[in-house]
């Protein structure tokens, strides 16, 4: 489950500050630079250069006359004073509330399912469930909206429990809940491999003394399981909060942020400020998009670290 | 009943219960599909249609925006899933076996790119692309995509995992580094590049925020913008739209099928997604 093969870059690495004596073979820089130089320029093309291009938009004023100027934290200003900023992360948070605990706690009852069937159903079962993983976002969304209708299938289950209909996409309370749960769906099948590969690394012997002493499903899960699946909870709880606070393709297509902005999602408030059109909100909205960049990359470089440096199961 | 009967039964009943919700929103999709225009969206409500009907299908398939932009998507996607494993496995052997000045600092640079959020960049690169003149060509679609540290970061992972002998072997024998690479190390790639593979076409096939913002020419349209096109401007015709979006998702759903052993090993073999 871990990431264990990082032993050996390592000493590769080191290599590179060795003294040259103790070099038994020549390097390979020309080879090297030759086989790195397509992904190192596409990147530098399209990643660094617009990420500090970014940068320097959003802040910097360099004119050939004089030393770089730092002009520009009012548009730092400006979005941290923006109520509707604001207003998007509590929605993003909002949406990683409904849709990362409720998606672990699914993912860890068919995980654990799967674990005790034989090696064909599992396989089954294994398919089945990442189904969904491969469905766009777009498709998910189409397909959502039209069971959101008001004579659609939402609405029909509601009237067997003699309630509804409701307009689920045209409430404030209830657009964002209703926009989740596909979102939960899409997820689903990767979050229980990831499960599942982690709960087949915690050893068999466990859970059969645990069974001699006569305890339950639900002790065996609470005293064995969870503590022994600390690492991958916190992994797939991280990595789901970060992936949930971007959301943007499931509001963009099924709401566009409506009603009344109740899912308009960080990623959404950026991507359609700017599409605005004025200047003032290209670097406004450029702004706002790194200021999440600052927060979620540093969360996500923290949890990489903690990853690779650790065995993901101290039992 | 024994009891292990009875175990297995409700395994099986489980299993069974667990596939057909997790399946269900993709049938109730598909169903839609064959239903007439009264009744897709009828009150009272219908579960089945009353006749099974093909007629959706065949209209969509018949539209020729539709054919064109699932035949345009699919070329983008099996030309941009070959570039990306050759761009990216060859960076990741460097990194992985090859040793250079500067590693460290490059090995940095190829993986910063997985901590930088997509929106941190989208804007700015719409700008890059815009101003090399890229708009409206299906070098946009494919090109700014094709260097990505997550693929060459997995495939790197595997190449660590290649046992030192074989090339050590091959060099004494007076083999390069570069034959190494195409004669030993890719051949064995088989799994990795599936599974890495895979990933890229599904990336670029349900690509939808970077086309509608990269690409206004009908000619170049992708089969995802297509649908949100669609759905903003069709949005009542309901049984089209389903039967567009069933068809839109089953190539991926079979990619996933014929090579389903792959990617659920992939999960685990990838360690942490």
């Amino acid at each position: 489950m871990s990431i264990t093969a990082d032993q050996q870059p390592r000493t590769m690495l080191g290599a590179a500050e060795a003294p040259a004596v103790k070099r038994s073979r020549p390097r390979d820089d020309l080879t090297a630079y030759l086989m790195i130089a397509p992904m190192v320029i596409l990147l530098g093309i399209f990643v660094m250069w617009p990420l500090v291009y970014a940068f320097y938009l959003s802040g910097f004023e360099i004119s050939f006359y004089q030393a770089p100027e730092f002009v520009g934290l009012q548009f730092y200003r400006y979005v941290l004073e923006d109520e509707r900023f604001w207003a998007s992360l509590g929605v993003g948070l909002y949406y990683a509330v409904l849709v990362v605990p409720a998606g672990m706690f699914v993912s860890l009852l068919i995980a654990s399912f799967i674990k005790t069937l034989s090696v064909r159903m599992a396989s089954f079962l294994k398919t089945t469930i990442y189904v969904p993983a491969v469905v766009s976002t777009v498709v998910a969304s189409v397909l959502f909206v039209f069971i959101y209708q008001d004579q659609g299938l939402a609405n029909w289950l509601l009237g067997l429990l003699n309630a509804g209909p409701v307009a689920w996409l045209n409430s404030p309370a209830l657009a964002l809940p209703a926009i989740a749960v596909p979102g939960i769906w899409l997820g689903l099948g990767l979050t229980t491999l990831i499960m599942l590969a982690g709960l087949l690394d915690i050893p068999d012997s466990y859970y059969e003394s645990a069974r001699l002493d006569g305890a339950s499903f639900v002790q065996r899960t609470w005293y064995i399981t969870l503590p022994l699946l600390k690492n991958v909870l916190l992994y797939l709880f991280v990595t789901g909060t970060v992936a949930a606070l971007q959301m943007l393709d499931l509001p963009l297509i099924m709401t566009n942020g409506g009603p009344v902005n109740a899912t308009t999602t960080p990623n959404l408030f950026i991507f359609n400020t700017f599409r605005d059109g004025s200047e003032y909100s290209v670097s406004f909205s450029l702004t706002a998009a790194l200021l999440l960049f600052l927060v979620l990359g540093g969360i996500s470089a923290l949890v990489f670290r903690l990853i690779s440096s650790e065995k993901a199961i101290d039992g | 009943m024994t009891r292990s009967l009875r175990t297995a039964l409700v395994k099986w009943v489980l299993l069974v219960l667990i596939s057909l919700s997790v399946l269900f929103p993709l049938a109730w999709m598909a169903i839609a599909g064959f239903k007439g225009k009264t009744e897709v969206l009828s009150s009272p409500f219908q579960f089945f249609p009353e006749i099974w009907n093909v007629q959706n299908y065949v209209d969509i398939l018949a539209d020729p925006q539709f054919a064109r932009s699932m035949g345009v998507t699919l070329l983008g996607a099996v030309i941009f899933t070959a570039a990306s494993l050759v761009v990216n496995s060859m960076a990741a052997y460097a990194l992985a076996r090859l040793d250079f000045a500067w590693k460290r600092f490059w090995w940095v640079y190829c993986i910063l790119p997985m901590f930088v959020p997509m929106m941190a960049i989208l804007l700015t690169s719409f700008v890059v692309v815009t101003e090399l003149g890229m708009l409206d060509t299906l070098a946009v679609l494919i090109i700014p995509g094709v260097a990505s540290s997550v693929q060459m970061f997995f495939i790197r992972q595997f190449y660590l995992g290649m046992p030192m002998a074989l090339e050590e072997a091959a060099r004494i024998d007076g083999a390069t580094r570069w034959q190494i690479f195409t004669k030993i190390f890719v051949p064995q790639s088989g799994s990795v590049f599936v599974v890495v593979g895979i990933g890229s076409f599904l990336a670029f096939w349900n690509a939808y925020v970077w086309p509608i913002l990269t690409i206004t020419d009908p000619g170049l349209m992708q089969i995802m913008q297509f649908l949100g096109t669609f759905r903003s401007e069709r949005g009542n015709e309901w049984g089209l739209l389903m039967a567009g979006s069933t068809l839109a998702a089953l190539p991926t759903i079979v990619l996933l099928l014929f090579f389903q052993r792959f990617v659920v090993a992939g999960v685990r073999i990838s360690g942490m997604k």
